[in-house]
C-alpha cells in the first residue's frame, strides 16, 4: 500500500470519474433520468423483497442451499456480463487509460473501488448481507458473515473486470459487437434452462437435489463465503476456514490476472489494430475445406456451402438457428417427459426448422445483388432455391429423426415412429414449399446492424409470412392428416406405417411444385426482390 | 449508327474504337426513373463507344447510381430502352441472360457476402457464373495477386477496409472476363495506394479491347483515366462525348464540368458574404 506515497492517491479521482460519468449520463435526457430511477427502485425493490426472502428462510432447512446457490449464480451472472453488454460502463474500458502514466498497481486499486459504486454492486451487497443472514446462527458464524459479504462483492466486482479486461480486444472488435448481437439469444435460452430446473425442482418431493447441488457449489468462489457461514454455525470451523481461504484464494487470483491483463493491454495494439496483425498463414492454393469436399461441385455445391457458412458466421442467421434447434428440440422434450407426452411433437422440430426458408433473401441483405446477377434463366432461379432448400433438408432431415428418436425413448412410442416421420417429412415439405413462395413473393430486409429482425415499414408483411407459414403448413398436410386419423378410427393399425412412403412423396411433390411455380416469378421480379430486401 | 449489333460486335471493337459505325458498349434511350415526387432519371440518352475508358461524372444526386443500376439490370426503369454489347437489357429473358453474362459489377452501396473471406467470396461468385472450380480458383488466386489481397484472402470481407472492399468487388467483377465493366465510384474512400492498383489492373484490361464505364466526382481522376466522358446533372445529359470535346475550350474538365452543371453562378453568389474577411475592427 506505499504505491500511494509517491503521489496523490488515485482511487478518489476514479471514484469522482465514476461519480461524474453516472451524473452526465443522467444530465443528458429526462428519458435516461427516469429510467435510471425505475431501474433503481425496481432493483432496491427487488433486493428489499430477496433479503426479505432470505430473512423469512432463516431457520429453514433448505436457507443454506438456497443462500449458497442464489451467490453462485449471481457470480456467473457478474462474470458473463461484461461479454454481453460490453458497453455497459465506460470506466470499464481500459482502453481509455492507455495513454495515461499509470501504474497497474495503484490502478487496480483505484479501479476497484470505482467499480463498487453502482446499482449492481448495492443489489449485491443486499443479496450477500440477506444470503449471510439467513445461514448465520452463532457468534463464530456472524464473524465469519461480517468477512462473507464484502468478500463476496469484492470477488463478484473483480471477476466481472479481470473477465472484461482480459477479453478487451475482443469486445472492441468486430466479433465482440456480433457476440452482441447473440446476447438476446443466450439469455432467452439461460432463462429457459433455469425455468426447466426450477421446473424439475418443483416436481422433486424433497429438496435433496438443491443440497446436491449447493454442496458442489459451495466450494466454488464467490458462494463460498457464504457456505463458510454456514459451516461455522454448524459448528464446523476448519471447513468455514478453507471455504472462506478458496474466496480469499480467488480473490487474489482474480486480481493479479486483472493486473496482468492491464500491463499486457497498455503495451499492446488496442482492438482498433487487430485486424493489422498478422494472419495465420494457410496454404493459398487450399481454397476449400472439408465443407467443399463433402458437397457436390458447381452453382449447387457453391449455394449451399454459402449457406452452412452463413448459419456459422453471421450472427443474425446465427440466432435464428440457434433458437430454431433449441426450440425444436426443447418443447418435444418437455413435451415427451409430460405425462401425456407423444413422439408426434417431433413434427414440431421438422416444422421449426421449416421456418428458417421463409424471407430466404432477406438474409442476403443487398447482397442479393451477387446472386440477382447470375440468374438469368427460370433454371437457374429454380436451382438457386432447391439449392437453399437442400441446406434446409440436409439439418432438418437427421435432427428430426434425432428428436423422434429421443422423445420416442422417454415415451416409448416406436410403433408409432415411420407415421410421426412421414407426417414431419410431409410438414417440412410443405413449409420449405410455402418459404419458397414468401421469399420470392414476399420478400423484406433483415437490418443487419440492429437486433431487429425486420425493416420499419415491412413488419406487417413479415408478421403475414410467418403466419402464413405456421397455418399454411399444417393446412398443406390436412390430406395426410386426414388419412392418419381415418386409419386409427377405422382400426388399420397395421397401415399406418404407409404414412411414411406418402409423406415423404408428398413433401417432396410439394416442394418440386412450389420450386416449378416460383422459378419463372423470381426471375421476372429480381429487381423487386433486390429493392425489397435493400432497406433497412 | 447500326442499332442492332451482332454478337460479334466485340472482335472489332478493339481494332476500331474510332469507328463511328462501330456498335457502342452502352446505348440508352428515353430512360426515365422516378422515386415518388422525385425524378432521379430524366428521359436520358447516352451513347457509350466500346473499348473505352468511359466515366460518367456529376455532382452527388445527378443519378449516376440510378442511371448504371438500370443499366445492370438491378433497377427497373419506369420508361425507356437500354443496350448492352446490342441486347435489351430489360426485355425478353434470352436477351438478358446475354446481357448478364457479358457485364460485371461494382455498385456502390450494396453488400457483398461480407461473412465470406476473400477467396470464398472469389470462388463462390465464380461457381455461380458457372466456371469450372479449378479455373475459378486459378483466376482467383492471381487477381488476388495483382490486386494485393494475397495476405488477407482468408480474412472476412467485413473485417476489410474500404480500399480492400473495393478491391475485392472488382476481383470478382473480373472473374467471368466481361466486355464491359460497370463500376459505381470505384475510388470513392480509396487510399492512393489501392488506387493506383485500381487504375493499373483496369488500364490493362482495357487496354484489351474491353470498356469500363465508372461514375466518380473526382475530376482530376476522370481527366486522368478516360478517353470518353458523359456529364450528368440533376438527372439529364448534360454532355457526352470524347473527353477532349467534352472539355472544349476549358483549360480543365473541372472547370467544363462546373460550367455544364451551372455551378459557376453559384461561385459567384459568394458576393453576397461581401463582410466575410472584411475588417475586424470594431464590434458592437
Amino acid at each position: 500500500m506505499s504505491a500511494a506515497a509517491d503521489g496523490p492517491s488515485l482511487t478518489p479521482v476514479f471514484v469522482r470519474l465514476k461519480l461524474s460519468l453516472m451524473r452526465n449520463g443522467l444530465r443528458q435526457s429526462g428519458g435516461r433520468t427516469v429510467a435510471f430511477v425505475a431501474s433503481l427502485v425496481v432493483v432496491l425493490l427487488i433486493a428489499a423483497l430477496m433479503v426479505l426472502g432470505f430473512l423469512l428462510l432463516r431457520g429453514h432447512g433448505a436457507a443454506g442451499a438456497v443462500a449458497v446457490l442464489t451467490v453462485g449464480v449471481f457470480g456467473l451472472g457478474w462474470a458473463v456480463m461484461p461479454l454481453f453488454l460490453p458497453s455497459g460502463d465506460e470506466t470499464m474500458d481500459p482502453s481509455r487509460l492507455v495513454m495515461l502514466p499509470l501504474r497497474p498497481q495503484p490502478l487496480v486499486r483505484a479501479l476497484l473501488v470505482a467499480s463498487l459504486v453502482g446499482i449492481g454492486p448495492l443489489f449485491t451487497l443486499c443479496l450477500a448481507a440477506g444470503a449471510v443472514t439467513a445461514v448465520a446462527h452463532g457468534a463464530a458464524a456472524t464473524v465469519f458473515a461480517v468477512l462473507a459479504v464484502p468478500l463476496v462483492l469484492l470477488v463478484c466486482v473483480a471477476l466481472s473486470r479481470a473477465v472484461a479486461t482480459a477479453n478487451v480486444r475482443l469486445l472492441t472488435s468486430r466479433k465482440g459487437r456480433d457476440m452482441a448481437l447473440l446476447s438476446g439469444l443466450v439469455i432467452a435460452l439461460g432463462i429457459q434452462a433455469v425455468n426447466f430446473g426450477a421446473q424439475a425442482l418443483g416436481r422433486a418431493e424433497d429438496l435433496s437435489v438443491l443440497d446436491t447441488v449447493a454442496s458442489v457449489v459451495g466450494w466454488l468462489p464467490p458462494a463460498s463465503a457464504v457456505a463458510a457461514v454456514r459451516s461455522a454455525a454448524d459448528g464446523d470451523a476448519v471447513v468455514a476456514a478453507a471455504r472462506l481461504a478458496v474466496s480469499v484464494v480467488a480473490l487474489v487470483v482474480l486480481l493479479w490476472w486483472w493486473r496482468r491483463s492491464l500491463v499486457r493491454l497498455m503495451v499492446e495494439p488496442d482492438g482498433s489494430t487487430v485486424g493489422a496483425a498478422p494472419e495465420s498463414v494457410r496454404d493459398p492454393a487450399e481454397g476449400r475445406g472439408l465443407l467443399a469436399r463433402l458437397l457436390p461441385g458447381g452453382r449447387t455445391g457453391a449455394v449451399m456451402e454459402r449457406c452452412f457458412r452463413y448459419i456459422w458466421r453471421d450472427p443474425k442467421t446465427k440466432a435464428a438457428w440457434v433458437s430454431a434447434l433449441a426450440v425444436g428440440a426443447l418443447v418435444p422434450m418437455f413435451n415427451a417427459f409430460q405425462e401425456a407426452g407423444s413422439v408426434y411433437w417431433a413434427c414440431f422440430a421438422s416444422g421449426m426448422l421449416g421456418v428458417q426458408m421463409f424471407n430466404q433473401f432477406g438474409q442476403d441483405s443487398s447482397a442479393f445483388w451477387m446472386v440477382a446477377q447470375t440468374i438469368s434463366t427460370p433454371a437457374d432461379a429454380y436451382a438457386e432455391l432447391r439449392d437453399r432448400a437442400y441446406v434446409l433438408i440436409a439439418i432438418t432431415v437427421p435432427f428430426t429423426v434425432l428428436v423422434a428418436v429421443a422423445t420416442g425413448l422417454v415415451t416409448g412410442g416406436w410403433s408409432q415412429l415411420p407415421e410421426v416421420f412421414g407426417l414431419a417429412f410431409a410438414l417440412l415439405g410443405a413449409m420449405l414449399a410455402l418459404g419458397v413462395v414468401a421469399s420470392v413473393r414476399y420478400p423484406y430486409a433483415v437490418p443487419q446492424d440492429s437486433r431487429r429482425n425486420v425493416a420499419p415499414g415491412q413488419g406487417g408483411m413479415a408478421v403475414a409470412a410467418i403466419f402464413g407459414g405456421m397455418f399454411g403448413g399444417p393446412l398443406l398436410c390436412a390430406p395426410l392428416i386426414a388419412l392418419l386419423v381415418w386409419l386409427r378410427v377405422a382400426g388399420h393399425h397395421d397401415l399406418l406405417w404407409l404414412l411414411l412412403p406418402l409423406g415423404v412423396t408428398y413433401g417432396a411433390l410439394l416442394l418440386w411444385a412450389a420450386l416449378k411455380a416460383m422459378a419463372g416469378p423470381m426471375l421476372k421480379r429480381l429487381p423487386e426482390i433486390l429493392a425489397a430486401v435493400s432497406k433497412g | 449508327m447500326p442499332d442492332q449489333a451482332s454478337d460479334g460486335m466485340f472482335d472489332t471493337a478493339g481494332a476500331a474504337p474510332e469507328d463511328p459505325g462501330a456498335a457502342p458498349a452502352v446505348r440508352v434511350e428515353g430512360l426515365w426513373k422516378r422515386f415518388g415526387q422525385q425524378i432521379a432519371v430524366h428521359g436520358i440518352d447516352l451513347v457509350l463507344p466500346a473499348g473505352k475508358f468511359i466515366g460518367l461524372v456529376g455532382p452527388n444526386g445527378a443519378g449516376k447510381t440510378t442511371t448504371l443500376s438500370m443499366v445492370t439490370g438491378l433497377l427497373r426503369p419506369d420508361s425507356g430502352r437500354i443496350l448492352v454489347a446490342g441486347h435489351d437489357v430489360w426485355s425478353d429473358p434470352e436477351s438478358v441472360a446475354r446481357v448478364k453474362a457479358r457485364i460485371g459489377i461494382l455498385p456502390e452501396g450494396l453488400r457483398l457476402f461480407e461473412r465470406l473471406s476473400g477467396r470464398e467470396l472469389l470462388a463462390y461468385t465464380g461457381r455461380l457464373r458457372g466456371l469450372p472450380g479449378a479455373e475459378v480458383d486459378k483466376r482467383a488466386t492471381q487477381l488476388l495477386d495483382v490486386l494485393d489481397l494475397a495476405g488477407s484472402q482468408h480474412k472476412l470481407v467485413v473485417d476489410y477496409s474500404t480500399g480492400m472492399r473495393k478491391k475485392i468487388g472488382l476481383a470478382a467483377a473480373l472473374l467471368h472476363n466481361p466486355d464491359v465493366l460497370f463500376l459505381d465510384e470505384p475510388f470513392e474512400g480509396v487510399d492512393p495506394v489501392s488506387a493506383q492498383t485500381i487504375r493499373g489492373v483496369l488500364e490493362r484490361y482495357t487496354g484489351s479491347g474491353a470498356t469500363v464505364v465508372f461514375s466518380s466526382h473526382v475530376m482530376e481522376l476522370v481527366e486522368s483515366l478516360c478517353d470518353w466522358v458523359a456529364v450528368m446533372a440533376g438527372g439529364r445529359i448534360r454532355a457526352q462525348g470524347p473527353l477532349a470535346e467534352v472539355k472544349g475550350s476549358a483549360a480543365t474538365l473541372q472547370e467544363a464540368f462546373l460550367e455544364l452543371v451551372g455551378a459557376g453562378d453559384r461561385a459567384a453568389a459568394g458576393d453576397s458574404l461581401d463582410w466575410l474577411g472584411g475588417a475586424r475592427g470594431e464590434r458592437p
